[in-house]
């Protein structure tokens, strides 16, 4: 189901469109890019405060909802470049394992937002009240930088695997014949013996 | 003599399949991490940012950062560069993008510096430096990237 759905929303007239484009293409790739550095650079700021290694002049209050907005748009730009991008390449990513870690790991940087965002990101200013960066701020960021770090790079491998599509499709062909001649056996066994 | 050096580094490169990806993945976390730290003193100096404190302070507290960043891009680029440099230098992205990143390290470490250090220069001057600063820098992640469809 999740495979008719990658070919069909790739098939559409606006992947298939912005898949053969010479310029549309990478300039949506570029524009990936440039939301990773806006994203990711906000990220590891916030990260970096959260476990004490930077600006540690500033407040984690500070640090931590003056970025939001920026981190947010950042987000907002290498989130919609990255469906544009699996989106016209769709069915080849579905066979990908890096894509396919790559969706594993942003799920978990889900739940890392989910779990963590009470106690910490909501909570910056009880923190600066206490003595230490609590434990669970510090484990936060250091998974926050993991997690995304990983997906970074797991999203550069997507690139060095070229599922043989033409070869899948041609054994899917085979398996289906097969399992069609398969089914009409029976009956053709019957009408032989009338 | 000088092309033979290049080869066999380049064939030293080559030799792992395990050497260009690597490389590339530092590239792109390190551009990430020093571009990323730039904006967000162009962020402080557009007027959005951490407003608590001055552009010279968020500056001061990024650039170790960055520089660390900016040392790890410019090491690993030239491995990425040697693995194949006859390709490179016939690509013309490649050359926009070494001329834009040439430019954007001189301004940042010049007029972006001087104005972000300063906290009595006007706001327009302060507005266009960090407009110029962020162009300058995503033209280099778009030269990077179009390396791969000239």
């Amino acid at each position: 189901m999740l495979l008719s759905f990658a070919q069909w929303i790739q098939a559409t007239a606006f992947f298939t469109a912005l898949r053969g484009s010479a310029y549309a293409y990478p300039i949506v790739l570029s524009l990936h890019m440039t939301g990773i550095a806006l994203f990711g650079g906000m990220v590891l700021l916030t990260d970096m405060r959260l476990l004490g290694l930077a600006m540690r002049k500033h407040s984690l209050a500070d640090v931590v909802t003056r970025f939001r907005v920026p981190k947010r748009v950042g987000f907002l730009i290498v989130a919609t470049c990255g469906l544009l991008l699996a989106g016209s390449k769709a069915e080849e990513y579905y066979y990908n394992a890096f894509f396919r870690t790559k969706l594993i790991l942003l799920t978990l940087a889900g739940i890392h937002a989910l779990v963590f965002r009470r106690s910490v990101y909501a909570n910056a200013a009880d923190m600066d009240r206490a003595p230490k960066i609590p434990a669970h701020a510090k484990l936060a960021g250091a998974l926050s930088l993991l997690i995304w770090a990983s997906i970074a790079c797991m999203g550069r491998g997507i690139g060095y695997i070229e599922p043989p599509l033409d070869k899948i499709h041609a054994q899917i062909q085979v398996i289906q014949e097969t399992a069609l001649a398969a089914f009409h056996a029976p009956a053709a066994l019957l009408e032989r013996g009338h | 003599m000088l092309l033979l050096q290049i080869n066999s580094i380049a064939d030293a490169l080559n030799s792992s399949e395990w050497v260009f990806p690597i490389a590339e993945c530092f590239h792109i976390a390190a551009f990430a991490w020093s571009i990323g730290l730039i904006a967000a003193v162009d962020y402080r100096m557009l007027g959005f940012g951490i407003q608590n404190s001055k552009p010279s302070e968020v500056l001061h507290d990024t650039a170790p950062w960055t520089i660390l960043g900016l040392a790890v891009v410019l090491l690993s680029g030239p491995v990425l560069f040697l693995s194949d440099v006859r390709m490179y230098l016939h690509n013309s992205s490649f050359i926009f993008k070494m001329c834009a990143l040439a430019v954007a390290l001189v301004f940042n470490f010049t007029v972006h510096w001087k104005v972000a250090k300063s906290d009595t220069v006007s706001p327009p001057v302060r507005v266009v430096t960090a407009i110029v600063s962020l162009a300058l820098w995503i033209s280099v992640v778009f030269g990077g990237l179009f390396i791969a469809f000239v």
